[in-house]
């Protein structure tokens, strides 16, 4: 399928939780879903069309918000979920109890960007060194620690 | 009832090639849980990506992995190349692709040597290791280094390939088609190598999917996923070849799947050449990017490999996420070693090829 045909075919399924979409090369496809539906929209995908494969999570600093996407893998299309959350209350709800492939994914980003991601079931420090204390460094106000 | 004990194994250990965490709880011999920690080489290239120009971000990036380091530049180079809108020339893509299969051929020989080894079959980790030497030899003579070999560069290649070079890649590809042949039936047929494999380390095909596992990790598990084929970059369009899968999804036929795609690889690098297109290997691209955001994916020797690129119209990224594909294998371990033996551990966190 195609990756217009894919958007076509979640846009009619779930038309009103997807905001913009849109296709810029084949293969690859993004769609934006607020926040609040990203459980239902990717609890959608999991149980509905059978969409499993969640090949990363990319969290970005834009420096108003932080952007996160949801990189799908569904045949030959890698296609995106893309939310924002606000910088001052950075939370989401896991997704680790429909798809259990994000519980690193999720580890990662909530230590390299502060996001809470709710209800996960072991958010301990898993990239970072033993001991770190100095913020999370891919936000765009972070600086490293004067050494010595 | 047996004493339930914690074993914690690293971060520094004698049989850790790397520096890792791992705490076993365990009954007696059967392990109950695994937890894993990273982080203790985190080298912050993402970030350092940021603070460095597109060109400067390209030699730490062929860093990122110390084996299999041309398949990152590859991921990174395509990507700036899509945000800039250049067409990089075919015997460029051409030469990629063939430096991809010869990397995953000496990455995967290394791995075999890695599984016989740890399951005391040391004849099998000399074997292949001899054998990944044809490999690099030939990597060193097209492009002067055996393993961070600097080909890529954004806008297409840096060496290219003369015809007498070909010709003797062309010879020395035929010993090593007979060498995975020759491995395959030692792999199935040497009875200690399945006794320490067969059954070990199993992954269901339902968990494999619901894991996200990639490349060969899940293909031995029957989940049929090959970027190359599904999503392809370089000259992967124009090269035929065959996906390998297997359903016993355990550590066996996590070794079959990569000796048969070792022999698969070396009929696709023999075909690039033998198909090689003429030209230029490299376009000039500018230096400034223009703002916009690319995935760019691959199947590394380990399995998807996926970048998240952003451009702000300046000289540096404005983002650059890496996902490696053990990383998004690491979390079958746990799953993996339920159940298992003490015994088996080494084999079990082996066979994804960390």
């Amino acid at each position: 399928m195609s990756a217009e045909a894919l958007v076509r075919k979640l846009k009619k399924a779930l038309g009103e939780h997807i905001g913009e979409a849109w296709v810029p090369r084949p293969h690859r496809a993004f769609f934006t879903v607020r926040r609040e539906e990203l459980h239902d929209v990717v609890e959608a995908l999991v149980n509905r069309f059978d969409i499993k494969h969640l090949s990363t999570i990319t969290g970005v600093d834009t420096g108003q918000e932080i952007e996160l996407l949801y990189h799908f893998w569904d045949h030959d299309v890698c296609f995106t979920v893309k939310i924002t959350l606000p910088r001052d209350e950075p939370r989401i709800k896991t997704l680790t109890d429909i798809v259990p492939g994000a519980l690193l994914y999720e580890r990662e980003v909530h230590e390299l960007l502060g996001v809470e991601f709710e209800g996960h079931p072991d958010p301990s420090p898993l990239v970072l060194p033993e001991g770190w204390a100095e913020g999370h460094p891919l936000l765009k106000d972070w600086s490293p620690p004067e050494e010595g | 009832m047996a004493r339930r004990l914690l074993i914690p194994i690293g971060p520094q250990h004698p049989a850790l090639k790397e520096p890792m965490g791992l705490r076993f709880r365990v009954e007696g011999e059967r392990v109950l849980e695994t937890h894993i920690r990273m982080g203790y080489v985190h080298r912050g290239i993402e970030q350092a990506c940021q603070e460095r120009t597109y060109i400067q971000a390209l030699y730490l990036i062929e860093r990122v992995c110390g084996i299999c380091s041309h398949i990152h530049t590859t991921t990174f180079c395509q990507g700036v190349e899509e945000l800039l809108g250049v067409e990089v020339p075919r015997r460029a893509l051409y030469i990629r692709t063939i430096v991809c299969e010869l990397e995953r051929i000496h990455s995967h020989l290394l791995w075999l040597g890695v599984i016989g080894r740890d399951a005391g079959f040391e004849t099998l980790f000399m074997y292949t290791w001899r054998d990944r030497e044809t490999a690099l030899d030939i990597l060193e003579e097209i492009s002067g280094n055996r393993i961070n070999y600097a080909v890529n560069t954004i806008g297409g290649v840096r060496i290219d390939l003369t015809p007498t070079q070909i010709e003797g890649i062309l010879e020395r590809l035929d010993y090593l088609e007979e060498q995975a042949r020759y491995y395959l039936e030692l792999v199935t047929s040497e009875p200690t190598f399945v006794a320490r494999t067969k059954g070990v380390g199993y992954l269901s095909q339902e968990d494999g999917r619901a894991l996200c596992v990639v490349g060969p990790t899940t293909r031995a598990s029957g989940v049929d996923r090959d970027v190359r084929r599904d999503d392809p970059y370089a000259a992967y369009e124009e090269i035929p070849f065959q996906v390998v899968t297997a359903t016993e999804g355990d550590a066996l036929a996590r070794t079959v799947v990569r000796v048969k795609e070792i022999a698969e690889s070396v009929r696709m690098v023999r075909y690039a050449l033998q198909n090689l297109p003429g030209g230029e290997v490299r376009t000039k691209v500018r230096r400034r990017v223009p703002p916009g955001e690319v995935i760019s994916r691959v199947e590394a020797p380990r399995g998807e490999l996926i970048y998240y690129i952003k451009g702000d119209g300046t000289e540096r990224p404005a983002r650059v996420k890496i996902r490696t594909p053990t990383m998004a294998n690491l979390v079958a371990i746990p799953h993996m070693l339920r159940d298992a033996h003490i015994a088996d551990i080494p084999i079990i966190v082996a066979a994804i090829d960390v």
